[in-house]
């Protein structure tokens, strides 16, 4: 048998449920992790034994009974309040049980730990934090990604074989495709969400799992859901592709990995490939960009700016001022520009089951200067990585990052998308997509991870 | 009239209507932000959105109903 904190989450939980693995031995060991592994990755935060071990005392017979997990620092707890990443937020936090705090406790679940985050959320690389930057599992001085950059590097680097992030533009899927895991950002409400600080205000964040493979994301987000995700057998998936500039303006070895994969996921399923057309895909970029910035200026008035905490870093402090700068037609605009992205994709989703794109069009940058080497030029990786992460946001459709492929030692993410509500037919490709490749990518692990395969491109 | 590219005056104008004091560091962010944001911002204003389908307050949860 493996070292049970090598199993997967299932595994866990399973050889719990039949007595084989005590659950505080598991516990003790993975605090025992979190202390060897951590400090090179810095993807854990926050411990606290006693409240896990309370939470183990009495955790119900759930689903996930005595497995260890860690939940991004954008959650409350009732010991502790969320800090977003940052040294300061606008808006008014205090301990709490937010959802997902109370679905992982309702299924059995012990909170070893809080997740690491980019500052305030704002970026895809995860390269600031008022905590220091998490550092990704497979090459310390890359990029984890982000926002959900600590729950990434906790799977990926195994302190924890399940971690709950949240995507409000990309957020999970990111630091999932940079870290080699497979997460999933459910159809928008689907998800626990209460106890947020942007619940009820925000039109694009959903709670979401980080885990090795989609079986575990499937056990873990039915827990969020409250909702068994049931398994299905995808059998010729039509699978949407889009050849357009912005589209095709991915490094080689990344379109290389998402087309192969691709083929790989017709092949498997009986399938087919046929392209699809979404005109206002570059404008709803723009558009998700603006809706989420506006709806996180609730909190904020011209005195609190001025009084923001010097320990904010520069670039959120020049952003959140320059929010303020944004013109409110701009907003309105983007709001019917969601309304056709929802009507287009509506009618792409009549043709096709699945929508299939790289997650991110490069592998993880360094954290030093997270930028990106594209067809088109140098770029950002916030620039390069929006274009692909944020039409789900928008829309409110569901989207999962699959790892298909490595380049230069760092893992290749496929994004897939599909229609409102079929969160599970995610689920199902992806796992299709692993038996496709013989499960290489998921169990591929980083090389500071014991009993791990190596990756090799 | 064309659109100002004087961004800088945009920014301090702006600030100041606000009343939102910055310092150096942070008016180098805004001002590579709004070199980032504006030139597509003003794309988006040119988009004709008159035909777009009327959902004020979409439930995201859902395909949009069908027009």
């Amino acid at each position: 048998m493996r070292e049970p904190l090598d199993l997967t989450l299932r595994e866990q939980a399973a050889a719990i449920a039949r007595g084989e693995l005590d659950a505080a031995e598991l516990l003790d060991a993975c605090l025992k992790r979190i202390e060897e592994r951590n400090p090179a990755l810095n993807a854990v935060v926050a411990t606290f034994p006693e409240r896990s071990r309370e939470m183990l005392g009495a955790a119900p017979a759930g689903p996930l009974h005595g497995v260890p997990v860690v939940i991004k620092d954008e959650w409350p707890l009732p010991w502790r309040a969320q800090r977003f990443g940052a040294a300061q937020m606008l808006a008014k936090t205090e301990p709490g049980e937010s959802g997902p705090y109370r679905a992982l406790r309702d299924a059995g679940a012990v909170i070893v730990g809080v997740g690491n985050m980019h500052e305030l959320g704002a970026s895809s690389t995860g390269n600031i934090s008022v905590y220091g930057a998490a550092h990704n599992p497979w090459n310390p001085e890359r990029c984890p990604g982000g926002s959900s950059s600590g729950p990434a590097a906790a799977v990926a680097g195994r302190l924890v074989a399940g971690a709950v992030g949240a995507d409000g533009v990309g957020s999970i899927r990111y630091p999932a495709a940079y870290c080699g895991l497979t997460g999933l950002k459910p159809t928008f409400g689907r998800s626990a969400m209460a106890g947020h600080h942007m619940a009820g205000i925000s039109t694009t964040i959903v709670s979401g799992a980080l885990c090795a493979d989609a079986a575990d994301c499937r056990l873990l987000d039915s827990v969020l859901c409250g909702q068994g995700l049931r398994t299905g057998s995808p059998e010729g998936l039509r699978i949407g592709v889009i050849r357009d500039d912005v589209s095709e303006d991915v490094a080689p070895a990344v379109r290389d990995a998402c087309e192969a994969a691709i083929e790989d996921l017709r092949r498997e399923s009986g399938g087919e490939v046929r392209e699809v057309e979404l005109p206002e895909l570059a404008a709803a970029t723009l558009a998700t960009v603006l809706i989420a910035n506006s709806e996180s200026l609730g909190g904020v008035t011209p005195e609190r700016l001025n009084k923001l905490d010097p320990e904010l870093s520069p670039i959120a402090r020049g952003l959140l001022k320059y929010r303020m700068l944004l013109p409110a037609i701009a907003t309105i605009k983007a709001q019917q520009l969601r309304s056709i992205a929802r009507q287009t994709l509506a009618k792409v989703f009549e043709g096709v089951d699945l929508i299939a794109w790289p997650t991110v069009p490069a592998v993880a940058p360094p954290l030093e200067a997270p930028l990106v080497e594209l067809p088109s030029g140098t770029l950002t990786a916030d620039e390069a990585n929006v274009r692909g992460g944020a039409l789900a946001n928008l829309t409110g459709i569901p989207a999962i990052s699959v790892p298909v492929g490595s380049s230069e030692g760092l893992p290749i993410g496929l994004q897939l998308q599909a229609a409102w509500g079929r969160d599970e037919l995610l689920l199902d490709a992806a796992e299709a997509l692993e038996r496709a490749n013989d499960r290489r990518w998921v169990e591929a692990a980083p090389p500071s991870a014991r009993g791990a395969e190596p990756l090799e491109a | 009239m064309e659109p100002s590219d004087n961004g800088s005056e945009f920014i301090a104008v702006g600030l100041a209507a606000y009343g939102i004091e910055a310092d150096e560091i942070e008016l180098a962010v805004i001002g590579a932000a709004h070199q980032t944001f504006w030139p597509p911002i003003l794309e988006l204003l040119e988009l004709d959105t008159s035909q777009a389908p009327s959902e004020p307050a979409p439930d995201l949860s859902q395909a949009p109903p069908s027009r």
